[in-house]
């Protein structure tokens, strides 16, 4: 209880403006983007799903379908329908939010690892439905995403990465505004409300929280961001197709939240550092001249699966509260 | 009619090869209450490991024993980990073992290659079944399967460890007092699901092709099929199985197209939300 206690005294705004100041200063001292903007995106998914799954006690573990919503929101206006590339942008998250109210209200009367494996069925028929749809471009997808705003410059590559900029510097935007959002969830009588859900829900529910409706709620909220980060992904690659969104990245989301700490506000980011960088160190050791085709891939699953297992057994609360009860213990010493 | 016959054949096939994986499931949640991701993974090592040892000279009967084995110690290493920490919840210990899936298929790729595995029949030959031409490979995987679960069956009800597994189940704080353990008897349940992975691998790898990237597809069938049983029923698992193999197999057989994964997925969906109220009731008594 106290950590939560701390967690509402204790106000984040000046740390989420420091990291707002240093996720903008980063591209520009990067010479490529693509791998910053994808932890960018992992960033805004997985601070949200941090939030589902610490306060509802429960594992999310297809988030990629929210993420699939909201990019395919892109993809059909703007590729479909040739509505203005911004409206697919505002939309994005809206749907996302719908699609996950309509399915969550049957879903999340589900527990444990029913709930689990509901989740990956969802993602799974979505991927399935982009496949046959031909509205979801029926297995090709659809590509040629335009860009969110036409520029007014000549050279084509010039234009490109300037545009690749100011989508990164969106994705600052919407993660800065998921950690406020989150921020104010936890510290709200709503946000105390969902905390007593991962305790006992009998005991929640028998002190007046609406269960369902409380799970829901932050399961929207959720799948908003995950709908910004689809519609981000959309734009920035440009193209939606079935293979974009593998159930493997929503396993992804899911060791990122528990690395980092679940029901943290910081837990979603440092996770997604932690292992996304981990990952690419990984990646870059199997692709060094001399090394065996197969070991990428194999490198890549071990890392996920080595890291999971081990922060699951001898930190099972993450990163962060590891830290923050390590670094009280020193403080509160003589 | 004879098509008719075709379809429902491989689908009784494919749904004893989701039910074998889905029983690896039921017996493991019945005592430990841990749903064990890797159980797909199992079926990989089972089927994979046999082609290579067949086709690397090893005769029929002892490479498919020893992969089954192989798994077995493999569902033994994978619950000595997941219950390595006495009052580890259910919710941690499922996440556990998915890290335990990427680490098995890093293994796999490693060990096997990325590849799906030479397809190497158990029996050779087919044969007419009221004029729908079957291969003995599909057809023997029903009385395997058939003999599998009477034996568990018979296992569960008549052998010490079999009760002492089942007093674990229904009670782990009083078959302690009597001296059953609660980690021997939760990782008998990981090796028996181990084991029953192998036998599923071994049976659909020469029909149907295996490759390290089967493991998800496998579990999510198995997890479906055991679903029908509410994890606990070994029986409802193997009607489950079966159906989830005929329906999807009539379907692609008539055309509608290939949607075996999508049928169980949708299956399950409704399963599940149909009976949240009985599952949910069954994981707030643990």
């Amino acid at each position: 209880m106290s950590a939560w206690t701390r967690i509402r005294s204790w106000s984040p705004y000046p740390e989420i403006a420091a990291v707002a100041i240093v996720a903008l200063v980063i591209p520009l001292l990067l010479p490529e983007l693509t791998f910053y903007m994808t932890l960018l995106l992992a960033a805004i998914v997985v601070t949200s799903l941090s939030l589902f799954m610490g306060y509802a006690g429960q594992a999310a573990l297809g988030q990629g379908a929210f993420v699939a919503a909201g990019a395919l929101t892109v993809g059909v206006f703007t590729v479909q329908w040739h509505l203005p590339p911004w409206l697919g942008l505002v939309c994005a998250p809206i749907v996302a939010g719908l699609f996950a109210a309509l399915v969550g209200w049957p879903l999340l009367r589900l527990r444990g690892h029913y709930l689990a494996f509901g989740t990956i069925a969802v993602l799974l028929l979505v991927q399935a439905l982009m496949g046959v749809v031909p509205l979801f471009g029926r297995g090709i997808g659809l590509n040629g995403i335009p860009p969110l705003i036409a520029l007014p410059i000549e050279d084509a590559q010039t234009r490109n990465a300037t545009l690749k900029l100011i989508y990164v510097v969106i994705a600052v935007v919407v993660l800065v505004v998921s950690l406020l959002v989150s921020h104010r969830v936890v510290a709200s009588r709503f946000g105390r409300g969902i905390r007593a859900l991962a305790g006992s829900e009998t005991a929640a529910a028998s002190a007046g929280v609406p269960v369902l409706g409380s799970k829901l709620r932050v399961f929207v909220l959720a799948a908003v961001f995950a709908g910004f980060a689809g519609a981000l992904t959309a734009f920035y690659f440009p193209f939606v197709n079935p293979e974009s969104f593998p159930a493997e990245q929503s396993f992804e989301y899911v060791i990122m939240a528990v690395v980092g700490g679940l029901g943290t506000l910081w837990g979603g980011l440092l996770g997604v550092v932690v292992v996304g960088v981990l990952l690419r160190l990984l990646n870059d050791l199997a692709s060094l001249p001399d090394m065996p085709a197969i070991l990428g891939p194999s490198l890549q699953y071990a890392g996920y699966g080595i890291v999971l297992v081990l922060v699951l057994l001898f930190m099972p609360k993450g990163l962060i509260p590891t830290i923050t009860s390590a670094v009280q213990r020193r403080r509160s010493r003589p | 009619m004879t098509l008719f016959i075709t379809f429902l054949i491989s689908g009784l096939a494919v749904g004893c090869a989701y039910a074998l994986v889905g029983s690896g499931f039921v017996v493991v949640h019945r005592v430990t209450h841990v749903v064990n991701f890797a159980q797909g993974s199992f079926a990989v090592i089972g089927g994979m490991l046999a082609s290579r040892l067949i086709t690397g000279g090893v005769p029929h009967g002892v490479g498919e024993l020893v992969a089954i084995l192989v798994a077995g110690a493999a569902g033994l290493a994978v619950g000595a980990i997941i219950l390595s920490r006495p009052g580890t919840p259910p919710f941690v210990a499922l996440l556990i073992g998915l890290g335990l899936v990427f680490i098995a298929l890093a293994v796999n790729i490693l060990v096997f290659g990325q590849n799906p595995a030479p397809s190497v029949p158990i029996v050779q030959g087919a044969v007419d079944i009221l004029g729908a031409r079957t291969e003995w490979q599909r057809l023997i995987v029903v009385p395997v399967t058939l003999v599998v679960f009477a034996g568990l069956a018979l296992f569960f009800e008549r052998s010490d460890l079999g009760r002492a597994m089942t007093a674990t189940a229904s009670n782990p704080r009083a078959a302690r007092l009597v001296g059953i353990g609660y980690r021997r008897m939760g990782l008998a349940a990981f090796t028996i699901g181990g084991l029953l992975g192998g036998i599923a691998g071994v049976l659909i790898a020469p029909s149907q092709q295996i490759s390290p990237y089967a493991d998800m597809a496998l579990a999510i069938s198995g997890f479906s099929a055991a679903v029908f049983g509410g994890l606990s029923s070994p029986w409802l698992t193997l009607a489950g199985g079966l159906i989830l193999g005929v329906v999807g197999q009539l379907l692609q057989g008539y055309g509608v197209g290939s949607f075996q994964t999508q049928v169980s997925l949708l299956l399950m969906l409704a399963i599940m939300i149909i009976r949240a109220r009985a599952l949910n009731a069954q994981e707030e008594a643990k």
